[in-house]
């Protein structure tokens, strides 16, 4: 292999990317907030007895988990606006599509949570006297989070790779900016690699943490 | 809501359409096909003992587990044939992107689903004479099968998802074939809420015929 590595295009760049990771963190954090606390409300309403909630928050959920997420975010931002009447900047769509794909992912782990909770504890717990939301609250929440947490780990990760995709909407997150550099320069090689390696320093401590905890709690078991 | 639908646009051009999804459908079974044979070639490198061999594996897999599919898109197309003075079309790159990242995780699931098998079947089996081979054939493996088997369909659903990153290097799967409607239609809503529907269908008539699968695969339990 002739080919000549450009290092010092890669410094040169550092900045304009490192902007780019400002916006993928703008885009990364609100996500996991706002996309997990809909998520819980989401699996309240599929494990709801009434069918009214039951069955649009099923359709929700299994809407968003069977199309691609590239075409989620395509849609609210070239056609959502169309039924809302409302033009939506390229960040706002994306956060838009990202949240709620994301409460759609992280309902069905609560779910999971909660139904792998053991019966004979809503039933003790209904016992004590305890109305509905204080049992969520103080005797299965707490659990579901601890035993769920791996899992919310892996979401949250996932999370921080689907936000790569909000540079096909032109969002200047790193991606973009490296598109962006690569063409400009027509040095991909350098500039792409380099990307790649600033997603992977973001993503791998939460991959390492999630891996660990996973180990722990099979010990523990 | 004043908005009148028209979908006389998408009716109109359902072949473009179509052949979209054939592609998406095609390049999905390519990629799942080469997947899984890097995903074994990993996995089985990763469970030697020997480090020079386990190693690279782990780094591979960590790499590309801990990145965003849309990069390996772009550092294919873009970056490989600078580096290595090729040119690569859009099915090729994209085919690579998803083939050797979908092999990351293909090695991860059956990595899992070897080591799950409890030692007293290897020990049990060997105590009955067995060759290595013999042992991986008719105890280890048709047992870990069944249990690799829903993570597997899991992950070839990603990967089936993640085919609609192959329309930002301008492969003609069913997404960019949505584009091309669009701009000849000016109907987004329309286009992407059918291809949305779409990929739904793909998606749930094949994790029907999975279920079938499985169910046979477990018959034996």
């Amino acid at each position: 292999m002739d080919y000549q590595i450009d290092f010092d295009l890669i410094f040169r760049s550092l900045p304009v990317l490192l902007r780019g990771l400002l916006v993928t963190i703008e885009l990364w954090v609100p996500t996991v907030l706002i996309g997990l606390t809909a998520g819980f409300l989401l699996s309240l309403a599929r494990l709801s007895k009434s069918a009214t909630l039951r069955l649009p928050s099923l359709f929700y959920i299994e809407l968003f988990r069977d199309t691609p997420v590239l075409i989620q975010l395509i849609w609210f931002f070239y056609a959502f606006p169309i039924i809302i009447g409302v033009q939506l900047s390229p960040f706002v769509a994306a956060l838009l599509g990202l949240t709620l794909n994301t409460s759609a992912y992280s309902a069905e782990i609560f779910r999971g949570g909660m139904q792998s909770i053991a019966q004979g504890q809503w039933e003790g717990a209904r016992a004590l006297g305890m109305r509905r939301s204080k049992i969520l609250q103080r005797i299965i929440l707490p659990q579901v989070f601890k035993r769920m947490l791996p899992a919310f780990t892996n979401r949250i990760i996932e999370i921080a790779k689907m936000s790569s995709l909000a540079s096909v909407l032109s969002v200047h997150e790193l991606m973009y900016q490296g598109r962006l550099l690569s063409s400009t320069y027509y040095r991909p090689f350098e500039i792409l690699t380099t990307v790649a390696f600033i997603y992977f320093v973001l993503i791998y401590p939460g991959t390492w943490l999630s891996a660990r905890l996973e180990r722990r709690m099979a010990e523990k078991a | 809501m004043s908005y009148h639908w028209d979908f006389s646009g998408v009716w109109s051009r359902w072949d473009l359409l179509l052949a979209g999804l054939i592609n998406t459908i095609k390049i999905a079974g390519i990629s799942i096909v080469f997947g899984v044979i890097v995903g074994l070639i990993l996995a089985f490198l990763k469970l030697s003992p020997r480090r020079f061999l386990s190693a690279p594996a782990t780094v591979f897999i960590e790499f590309y587990r801990n990145t965003p599919p849309i990069i390996h898109f772009f550092w294919f197309y873009y970056a490989l044939p600078v580096l290595a003075n090729v040119s690569l079309d859009p099915f090729v790159a994209a085919v690579l992107a998803l083939s050797t990242q979908s092999g990351a995780f293909y090695a991860e699931v059956f990595r899992g689903g070897i080591i799950s098998i409890e030692k007293g079947q290897w020990e049990g089996a060997r105590a009955l004479g067995m060759r290595h081979s013999q042992m991986m054939r008719r105890i280890i493996l048709p047992q870990a099968m069944a249990r690799m088997f829903a993570p597997f369909v899991e992950r070839s659903f990603e990967l089936t998802k993640t085919t609609a990153l192959a329309s930002t290097l301008a492969y003609a799967d069913l997404l960019y074939q949505a584009m091309l409607v669009n701009s000849a239609t000016f109907r987004p809503l329309e286009v992407y809420t059918t291809i949305a529907l779409m990929y739904v269908i793909l998606l749930v008539t094949a994790s029907t015929l999975a279920r079938i699968a499985e169910a046979r695969l477990t018959a034996y339990r």
